[in-house]
């Protein structure tokens, strides 16, 4: 049970964004996905949770639930935070009428003071912080107790307090669930705190596999181009 | 050879037949998805799976929100028309048959056609680019991932909505036309409230009633369908969100037209 990525293929307008990608997660892993903006990583996402059709390679998944917290958190904006976060529970076919509304406004509760935003149950989407609303995102995202979560820079304009808080939150909740977690970031703290897996695009491609640890060590020239953050070296802006 | 390819596609002609073949698909997408989301709806409807609290709040929508614009459009068009007919009529001595002619133009063609001119104008564009801006802003995708129902949550309570409200905004809107022709002939005319609407029941068949109703129907359904397909479907952006509620807005007006002369050549030919 986890999730499996063989030679994956998506291809748009004639271009090949993703191109043989392969990789696995075990159940309480999490790899964190970097490479450039435009690299490919929410596309990946997006076909691991089938929002995006694939051309080619196969994709395993648990049987449970997957999650997902979007890169721009993509609150419903009619509904309030309560009812954002609550929505799967309330709507969902199979969890509809399972829960009574007192349970629901505990549940709300309990989630909203885990992501650190306590008693904004009825605010809607538009009064938050761009920051809040990706808490927001993340609380609603994990109310069905998934066993596979995406998440998609999820610390991405966040302070370094309430990226420290999702952090905790992502490593606590892959000890309770034992989920299988893939997190992209182009953040080193996000990487370094949670996973303990990490693979690199670069023009489609995976350039780099291995641990944070060997991440930081540079011997591999695309990382080292990465956490220096230099402009020489094998990667090049493409526009 | 290459140089020909590009030499080729730079000409005019070939620029034609692209966009020519790039509408047609277009197009096709457009009626595809309207009735592959038609049918998937009327499914729906028909094994009751309706979202109820939704359905309420889309019927309210849809029902008061545009009662002031409908009402208005309406009353002034039977204004317009007995303003113009009702001192003519008299005084060629068809005094008692103002009412009817009001009438039978309202319940036949003016109640329904511009209920639903008014309609789409407030309903069909808020739709399209309601459901537009959540698919670019990718709430559509996020309840995908949640494992809801789009269908069940998007679609069935707004076309539910058109279906239901659009006969009793219609028949709002008839009465109060009638009775707006009603005060233009007392102050156009010296004929009276009487006589006026002494007629007025003799314009009323049950035939035209029951059209009105039908037509009524198939208005609101049409609207609400091709208004939430146009926005489901969007791409891209601000751009996108503005091109599917054009869209929208243009085929709902078509097919509202269409609609409305195959009711004229099914029951009045
Ligand atoms: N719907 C689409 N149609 C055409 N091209 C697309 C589409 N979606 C993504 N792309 C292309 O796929 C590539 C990868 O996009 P993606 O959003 O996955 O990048 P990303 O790695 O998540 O970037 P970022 O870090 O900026 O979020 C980009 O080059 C983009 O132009
Ligand atoms: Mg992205």
């Amino acid at each position: 049970m986890s999730i499996e990525v063989k030679n994956l293929v998506k291809i748009y307008d004639d271009k090949r964004v993703i191109d043989n990608v392969s990789f696995n997660v075990e159940n309480g892993e999490t790899l964190a996905i970097v490479g450039f903006s435009g690299s490919g990583k929410s596309t990946i996402l997006k076909m691991i949770c089938g929002l995006t059709e694939k051309d080619g390679g196969e994709i395993i998944t648990s049987k449970g639930d997957i999650a997902m917290v979007f890169q721009y958190s993509a609150l419903f904006d009619s509904l309030n935070v309560a009812d954002n976060i609550s929505f799967a529970l309330r709507e969902r076919k199979e969890l509809r009428n399972k829960y009574s509304e007192k349970e629901l406004r505990e549940i709300v509760s309990k989630k909203l003071e885990l992501v650190g935003l306590k008693g904004i149950e009825y605010k809607f989407p538009s009064e938050l912080s761009g920051g809040m609303q990706k808490r927001v995102s993340f609380a609603r995202a994990i109310v069905t107790e998934p066993n596979t979560i995406l998440y998609d820079e999820p610390t991405a304009g966040l302070d370094p307090i309430s990226s420290t808080l999702i952090e905790d939150y992502i490593v606590r909740l892959k000890e309770e669930t034992n989920a299988a977690s893939i997190v992209v970031t182009h953040q080193m703290s996000t990487i370094t705190r949670t996973a303990n897996k990490v693979i690199m695009l670069y023009g489609g491609r995976i350039v780099f596999n291995g641990t944070p640890e060997e991440m930081l060590r540079q011997d591999n020239p695309y990382t080292k181009q990465f956490v220096t953050a230099s402009l020489d070296g094998p990667m090049k802006m493409i526009a | 050879m290459g140089n020909l390819k590009i030499y080729l596609k730079q000409s005019a002609t070939y620029k034609i037949y692209r966009t020519c073949v790039r509408n047609l698909v277009d197009f096709m997408d457009t009626l595809g998805s309207i009735i592959i989301y038609g049918f998937a709806t009327l499914r729906y409807i028909l094994t009751f799976r309706v979202h109820r609290k939704e359905l309420i709040e889309q019927c309210a929508r849809f029902g008061i929100s545009s009662l002031p614009i409908t009402l208005s459009i309406v009353s002034m068009t039977s204004i317009i028309v007995a303003s113009q007919v009702a001192p003519e009529m008299v005084k060629q001595g068809g005094g008692n048959f103002v009412g009817l002619l009001i009438t039978m133009l309202i319940v036949r063609e003016v109640g329904a056609i511009m209920s639903g001119f008014a309609i789409i104008s407030m309903i069909g564009s808020s739709l399209a680019s309601e459901l537009a801006t959540m698919r670019v802003t990718e709430q559509i995708d996020a309840i995908q991932v949640l494992k809801v129902d789009p269908i069940r949550y998007l679609f069935v309570p707004r076309i539910l909505s058109g279906l239901i409200m659009m006969p009793l905004v219609v028949v709002v809107a008839s009465v109060i036309g009638v009775l707006a022709g009603a005060v233009t002939t007392d102050l156009t005319t010296d004929l009276g409230y009487r006589a006026y609407f002494d007629s007025v029941w003799f314009g009323i068949y049950m035939k035209d009633l029951t059209v009105c109703i039908l037509k009524a129907v198939c208005f609101g359904g049409t609207i609400a369908l091709i208004s939430c397909s146009c926005g489901y479907t969007a791409s891209g952006g601000a751009k996108g969100v503005g091109l599917a509620t054009t869209k929208a807005v243009v085929w709902s007006i078509v097919a509202m037209v269409i609609w409305d002369m195959l009711f004229a050549i099914a029951f009045f030919f």
